[in-house]
């Protein structure tokens, strides 16, 4: 199982600058909120699909996604079997299956599943490092955008360190991989120093590293990595533009 | 700059200083001592050294005696970063380094740390050798200009566009080199360039420190065990102990150890090759991810073999040894350890008579104490037998470790830490022992004492495979020589023939300094007992 991480690509989605692209995720997004049409999201759920496909993103074998879209499954049933305003369509022993039922099914499942999908086009299409760079450009501070980087970078390898360390245990005849009430216990324990200890180290050394290039001598700093800002990209703002205020207008006529 | 006269019996006669009337200074320590907070042992004593414009010096010294505390003290780390107290003076360009901000002092020094990894700031190549210039609000043409000149001098211009967690060892260290050689500071510090990788690499990493020495005016200080392959460059060599420098090379610590079973002169076999096979592998094949790393590799082993398992950085020698106790399962074909198949065997049953020793000390050290630490394997039964103790005292004793046994595992030096890692294996009587890289930053006293704890496990009729990158060990102590190429067996001979077979297939880097052919004619020394004689003086 891989976790549900950037996608290298080339497709228009990819190509897309991050910002845009997450202007798009946040604004439909809301906008589904606000809307309370019971169909409004299934326009944005099957456009969301079809994106992913031409985009060449996969889901399938992804950590947790399947689970993420199981909710929206699981809330889609709470509604049908737990609303009973509305007239009764078919009944159950005890449960009654209401048009309103229906609708409300569609609208709180699609919802989800919408939300779900859009950030999964903007995480599997957008490059993290771009994105923190993009930001960064945009006005972010750039301590606050290192800080990002430096997550990126740090967290999967103290994630090795700690498959290491598990390995060490195991090699010196813990028994961690026996299944028993007290084996994370003894698993945390026995972790954590050694990644503590190296953790320490990473981090005297990444600050040496910075501070002897520099980094925070200044208050602001150059960029060599541009962003490209197309005119592709310029248009999917204009149109984000329309749609959310558009969206927002037609919204509160409702 | 006032010229300082630095006081008599130090360094100022020979090497360092006698360079320096020619040229600018720009680093000057007098009389500089520092002790880290919560410890009483000084980490510097009374160092004076000056650096000039164009020097090449290479510190050398046990593992512990303050070689990377003087390289973070030039760049002013120490005093900024650390808590301690100071004595003495050390100038960088003129400023104060004591209370200079470390910005300042960087204008002069580029510090390279030990691992490449944990210094990069950003993901990528091109990002990382900007990262430096880009605090510096230098204008996007000039950053460009300056990183494609840093990576054709370490002659990677190829690596530009590259993920910096895709590179090979050999070539995050490159980039390391390069983004500091960017800033183009005044004096260059290399802290162990080459003690993660392989002999081709290191090699590489060796002349890329000359082109930097042909190319520019840098002084360029490096600190290194590995004084066999800077000799031919000429360097002034400068012996550390204890915090102090001690002069010359000639004065750096010769081991004082002497192996029980004697030291082979060169690659011959002494024993004959055992039928019983302790572990098997068949057509072994793993894959990480979607890597291919071993690629049908079989391979055998039985009781007392010394193997030494070489091969490029990459090329499958830690999966190979994780296979051999289980912790990477094969892809396809089969390990079998002590008759049991590793696919159906849980690993902690296996470690039971199976030792694994990491790369990293720091990732095995689980108890409070030493003692603990060391007897964790025994299991409580053996814990009360007076004969399993007793071999442990002995062990500790053997190993410099008598008298530490209440005190924490973290508070040992690392060279000390690596033989407790080594004992706390040993006391189980292990059949098999898996050793990664386990020499890696040890200084020869230590590289000593722990061989000599090797050789007796092995004379017990111990099986050991060992990953080294070495090439002076591998004749010295191993029976059998497997080299791995691209996760296939390319090399597997008894050690006698280990020469011929690594010249034939061109990998003349894996020998022995004094066996490798054209680089020894050219040097003409003979092969060193501790490579710090083979310095020339100048």
């Amino acid at each position: 199982m891989q976790p549900i991480a950037y996608q290298p690509g080339n497709s228009a989605l990819h190509r897309t600058h991050p910002l845009v692209k997450a202007g798009w995720m946040v604004s439909v997004s809301v906008l589904l909120f606000l809307f309370r049409q019971w169909a409004a999201p299934l326009p944005v759920v099957a456009l969301s699909l079809l994106l992913l496909r031409l985009s060449g993103l996969r889901l399938r074998g992804r950590r947790g996604a399947r689970l993420l879209l199981l909710t929206s499954v699981g809330l889609a049933f709470t509604q049908l079997l737990f609303q009973d305003q509305g007239s009764v369509l078919a009944r159950l022993g005890p449960l009654t299956l209401t048009d309103t039922g229906l609708r409300d099914a569609v609208y709180v499942g699609g919802r989800f599943a919408a939300v779900v999908l859009l950030s999964f086009l903007f995480v599997l299409s957008t490059d993290p490092n771009d994105l923190a760079y993009a930001l960064m450009r945009a006005g972010l501070p750039y301590r606050l955008g290192f800080a990002g980087i430096t997550a990126l970078r740090l967290v999967p390898m103290f994630e090795q360190e700690a498959e290491t360390v598990y390995q060490a245990q195991l090699a010196r005849g813990i028994a961690l991989d026996r299944r028993g009430p007290r084996r994370w216990l003894d698993w945390v324990r026995r972790l954590l120093m050694p990644v503590l200890s190296s953790a320490l180290t990473k981090v005297d050394m990444l600050a040496v590293s910075m501070e002897g290039r520099g980094f925070g001598r200044m208050p602001h700093r150059t960029f060599l990595r541009t962003v490209p800002f197309t005119a592709r990209d310029a248009a999917a703002l204009v149109v984000l533009a329309l749609v959310t205020v558009g969206g927002v207008a037609l919204a509160l006529q409702q | 700059m006032p010229t300082v006269n630095l006081p008599a019996a130090q360094i100022a006669t020979d090497g360092v200083c006698a360079t320096t009337g020619r040229h600018d200074t720009l680093v000057e320590v007098i009389g500089l001592t520092y002790t880290f907070d919560g410890t009483t042992r000084p980490a510097l004593l009374d160092v004076s050294l000056r650096i000039g414009a164009g020097d090449f010096l290479v510190i050398t010294g046990p593992s512990g005696c303050g070689k990377s505390t003087l390289a973070l003290a030039i760049g002013g780390f120490l005093f900024q970063q650390y808590a301690g107290t100071t004595t003495g003076s050390i100038t960088v360009s003129g400023k104060d380094a004591r209370t200079a901000p470390v910005f300042e002092i960087s204008d002069t020094v580029g510090l390279v740390q030990q691992d490449p990894e944990g210094q990069f700031c950003t993901l990528t190549v091109r990002d990382e050798l900007a990262f430096g210039l880009e605090n510096r609000c230098l204008p996007r043409a000039e950053i460009a200009d300056r990183i494609s000149w840093a990576l054709d001098i370490v002659q990677a211009p190829h690596l530009m566009d590259r993920e910096l967690k895709q590179l090979s060892g050999g070539e995050k260290q490159k980039v390391a080199i390069a983004s500091v050689m960017a800033m183009r500071p005044k004096v260059l510090i290399l802290d162990e360039p080459t003690s993660n990788l392989d002999p081709q690499a290191t090699a590489d990493i060796f002349e890329v420190i000359e082109t930097i020495r042909e190319a520019t005016e840098m002084a360029v200080v490096v600190i290194e065990h590995k004084l066999g392959y800077l000799a031919p460059y000429g360097p002034d060599v400068i012996g550390m102990r204890d915090g102090s420098l001690t002069g010359d090379a000639d004065d750096a610590p010769v081991p004082t150890r002497r192996f029980p079973h004697g030291v082979r002169a060169d690659w011959s076999t002494p024993r004959q090759p055992p039928k019983e096979r302790v572990v098997v592998t068949q057509d072994l094949s793993v894959d990480l991810g979607d890597r291919p790393v071993l690629n049908g590799v079989c391979f055998s082993a039985g009781p007392g073999e010394f193997i030494a398992l070489m091969g490029d950085n990459g090329s499958g020698k830690t999966t190979l040894l994780r296979a051999l106790l289980g912790l990477q399962r094969p892809n396809s074909g089969s390990v079998t350890v002590l008759g049991q198949d590793t696919a159906h065997t849980p690993v902690s049953k296996l470690a039971r008579q199976i030792g694994f020793v990491f790369q990293n000390p720091n990732h095995q050290l689980f108890a409070d104490t030493v003692w603990e630490e060391a007897t964790m394997a025994l299991g409580f039964r053996d814990a009360q037998h007076d004969l399993a103790t007793c071999r442990v005292h002995d062990l500790l004793d053997r190993a410099g470790l008598a008298g530490r046994d209440d005190d924490h595992p973290y508070r040992l030096s690392y060279g000390e830490k690596r033989r407790l890692n080594l004992i706390s294996v040993l006391c189980a009587r292990p059949r098999l022992l898996l050793l990664d890289e386990i020499l890696i930053g040890q200084d020869p006293d230590n590289v000593d004492l722990l061989l000599d704890l090797l050789e007796t496990a092995a004379a017990g009729g111990t099986t050991i495979v060992m990953v080294n990158h070495d090439p002076e060990i591998t004749p010295r102590f191993a029976t059998r020589l497997v080299f791995l190429a691209a996760g296939r067996v390319i090399i597997d001979v008894p050690v006698a023939k280990g020469a011929a077979a690594l010249r034939d297939r061109g990998l003349a880097a894996y020998l022995p300094a004094g066996t490798r052919g054209r680089l020894a004619e050219s040097t003409r020394r003979p092969k060193p007992r501790h490579a710090a004689d083979s310095v020339p003086a100048r």
